[in-house]
C-alpha cells in the first residue's frame, strides 16, 4: 500500500468551482484510493478575500494538466492513479458529493489530516476520483493545493 | 473529542492557528468538524448498526457503510465492463 504526494495549482480562480488539482482511477490496472491529507492555500498577491474550497466525487476526467505522483517512499513503485491541476475543461463533478467544503481566507492556510481509517476514499473504478475545487467573489489570481494519498 | 477521525488546523492572516477535530462520516465519507463544546447531537451522531460516527445528512438514514457502496461502485463498473 504505496503512499504519494501530489500538489497542483490553478492559474485563475473565478467565481464559479474550477478544479484546482484531482486524482482519479485510471483504465486498465485498477486500484482503491485513500486520501488522507489535503492543504490548501493561494499564492497571489495578498488581500482579504474568501475562498470556498470543496473536494467532490467525480467519474470522468476533463482537461487538465498532468501531474505526476511522488512516492512518499521512494522505494515504491510509481502511481497507478492519475493526477491532473489547472483544469481548463472542468472533470465531471457528481451532483451534491461534496465530502468536504470550507470557506478559508485568502491569506490564510488550511491543512486536514485523516486519522488511520477515516480517509476520503474513491473506488477502483476508471475516471472515479476526488477533484479539490475552489470558487472566490474577489479574489482572481493562483490558488494552490496538494493531496498525499494512499493506493490500496 | 476521543478518537477523532482527523485533524483539521487553519494559519489565519492574524497570526492566530484555528484547530478542531473532524470526523469522517461512516455512510457517506464526508468530513465534518467538531468544534469545541460542539453537543453530539449538533454534528450527527452515532449509527447504532455500524457503531460508525455520521454525518447530520446522514441520521435517520438506513445504514449502508461507505466501504459497502464502494464494493456496490467498482461491481457496478465490473458488470459494464463485461457486457
Amino acid at each position: 500500500m504505496a503512499k504519494y504526494a501530489i500538489t497542483g495549482a490553478l492559474a485563475a480562480v473565478s467565481g464559479s468551482y474550477k478544479t484546482v488539482l484531482d486524482v482519479f482511477a485510471t483504465s486498465g490496472a485498477l486500484r482503491r484510493g485513500k486520501v488522507f491529507d489535503v492543504l490548501i492555500g493561494t499564492n497571489g498577491t495578498p488581500a482579504d478575500n474568501y475562498l470556498q474550497w470543496d473536494i467532490s466525487r467525480m467519474t470522468a476526467d476533463g482537461t487538465g494538466t498532468a501531474v505526476t505522483p511522488n512516492p512518499l517512499d521512494p522505494a515504491d513503485v510509481a502511481a497507478l492513479a492519475t493526477a491532473k491541476n489547472n483544469y481548463s475543461a472542468e472533470p465531471t463533478i457528481t451532483a451534491n458529493s461534496s465530502l468536504f467544503n470550507v470557506g478559508v481566507n485568502q491569506r490564510a492556510s488550511y491543512r486536514w489530516v485523516a486519522a488511520p481509517g477515516s480517509e476520503l476514499l474513491f473506488p477502483a473504478t476508471a475516471g472515479n476520483g476526488l477533484a479539490l475545487r475552489t470558487l472566490s467573489g474577489g479574489y482572481t489570481g493562483s490558488a494552490t493545493g496538494g493531496f498525499m494519498y494512499e493506493e490500496q | 473529542m476521543r478518537r477523532p477521525g482527523g485533524y483539521a488546523c487553519s494559519a489565519e492572516p492574524d497570526g492566530r492557528r484555528q484547530e478542531c477535530d473532524t470526523f469522517t462520516c461512516a455512510h457517506c465519507n464526508r468530513i465534518t468538524h467538531v468544534g469545541p463544546g460542539q453537543r453530539p447531537e449538533d454534528i450527527g451522531g452515532l449509527c447504532k448498526v455500524c457503531m460508525g460516527l455520521i454525518c447530520p445528512a446522514c441520521v435517520g438514514q438506513v445504514c449502508v457503510p461507505f466501504l459497502k457502496k464502494l464494493d456496490w461502485m467498482e461491481a457496478r463498473a465490473r458488470f459494464r465492463r463485461e457486457i
